[in-house]
């Protein structure tokens, strides 16, 4: 074998030890994440707690607020999102009519942008 | 000529190609966290996140989904981070969000078996059993709701006890009811007397204050125990509990020197009038204003 061969076939080898380690030995951490990243089943549960709070609260500055964290278009977008999500991983009803009522409140009272919830 | 060189090359190589591997890993093609944990979010949202809860909580009052979704953060203890944020966010003005994180410490209860008062500065009001020494008091059951366990047990990764795809398979229709009923309120039955009220002067007190202890029948810390102090200008509510370094059944309020307050507990009790800061005198002869330490206790 020739040594340019050899030579190439230790680079590859280093390079396979680099990814393993910088992949899983030693990633990159996110330790101070903002809530855009989160997964979507807990994006959902955020959203569900806005409703929820919204509900007694009746305060839509606050809860659009609170859906901003969330990044996104809109905060309609981000409770159509979660509704969507919610139905198709059934979600009780009260649960979903909640964030339904929320969504509608938006709409009639932010209406600049869009949600499409069916 | 060639073989004096020996196997170096290769291990020049080797090199080259951790340093390509690594560069590719930690900045071309890094690990990408998309589907992120509420464990993993930075101090301040972690803190929305939990006002948030506590907000939801006080709308549906569902003590399992809250604790399910503090779960999610990560906090060692629940209890103590509801606590010390709700102190904050008092002290930051915004009393309704402070309420509804207190009620939440409140109703999850304390953590600890056993709390020491803080070293230094702390109130020295007497209990009365001598010295503060918050013992955990949990007045009434523990009851766990075995429909809601199997939901906790399958999907990795998915909330526990939070409405979701692992709930919606188990269960048709996943209700959260109110069941774990570690009830925090305070033992029923007769109001809270006032046992004990006295003037404090401790210089290490930065400010005066009204330090309230309520104890149950057993002698017991009361925590969620609601205080109103008014004066002429206005009134305040707070609640025992929320300071839990200095005992579960704790409260206080800054008094204002020169000012007169009343204070009274919201279940009822007689009124207590004429609370002004007294004057105190330390060793060399520098005045300070007091406190007043007063200790209620059901009969």
């Amino acid at each position: 074998m020739s040594r340019w061969i050899r030579f190439a076939l230790a680079i590859t080898l280093g390079m396979i030890g680099g990814l393993l380690y910088g992949w899983w030995g030693n990633p990159v951490t996110y330790v101070d994440t903002t809530p855009d990243s989160l997964g979507i089943d807990y994006k959902t549960d955020y959203v569900l707690m806005v409703a929820e709070a919204y509900s007694a609260e009746a305060d839509l500055e606050a809860a659009a607020r609170r859906l901003a964290l969330l990044g996104g278009e809109s905060p309609q977008e981000s409770v159509n999102q979660a509704i969507l999500f919610a139905e198709r991983q059934g979600y009780t009803d009260a649960d979903v009519a909640t964030m339904r009522k929320l969504l509608g409140d938006l709409q009639l009272y932010l209406p600049a942008a869009e949600g499409t919830a069916p | 000529m060639r073989e004096n060189r020996g196997p170096w090359y290769l291990l020049t190589g080797l090199a080259l190609g951790v340093i390509l591997g690594l560069g590719y890993a930690w900045l071309v093609q890094p690990v990408r966290y998309t589907d992120t944990t509420p464990a993993s979010l930075r101090a301040d949202f972690k803190e929305r996140y939990r006002a948030l809860i506590a907000s939801a909580y006080q709308a549906n009052k569902d003590l399992v989904r809250a604790k399910a979704r503090l779960g999610l953060l990560g906090d060692p203890d629940m209890y103590r981070a509801l606590a010390e944020q709700a102190q904050r966010t008092l002290a930051g003005g915004d009393p309704e969000e402070a309420r509804a994180l207190g009620l939440l410490a409140v109703a999850l209860g304390p953590a600890p078996p056993t709390l020491a008062p803080s070293p230094s500065g702390s109130p020295a009001a007497p209990s009365p059993t001598g010295d503060i020494t918050a013992t955990r008091t949990i007045t009434g059951s523990l009851t766990l709701n075995p429909a809601a366990s199997p939901a906790q047990t399958t999907t990795p990764g998915a909330p526990a006890n939070l409405p979701g795809p692992t709930a919606a398979l188990l269960t048709p229709l996943p209700t959260f009811t109110p069941l774990p009923t570690r009830t925090p309120t305070p033992t029923p039955g007769a109001p809270f007397v006032l046992r004990i009220q006295e003037q404090v002067c401790n210089p290490d007190l930065e400010e005066a204050l009204i330090q309230v202890q309520a104890f149950d029948a057993s002698g017991g810390p009361v925590p969620g125990v609601e205080v109103i102090v008014s004066w002429e200008a206005g009134e305040d509510r707070f609640f025992t509990g929320l300071k839990p370094e200095l005992g579960l059944g704790y409260a206080d309020f800054s008094m204002e020197p020169l000012t007169s307050y009343a204070l009274r507990l919201a279940k009822g009790g007689q009124p207590i009038g004429g609370l002004t800061a007294p004057e105190c005198e330390a060793q060399g002869g520098e005045r300070y204003w007091g406190s007043w330490s007063l200790v209620f206790e059901q009969p």
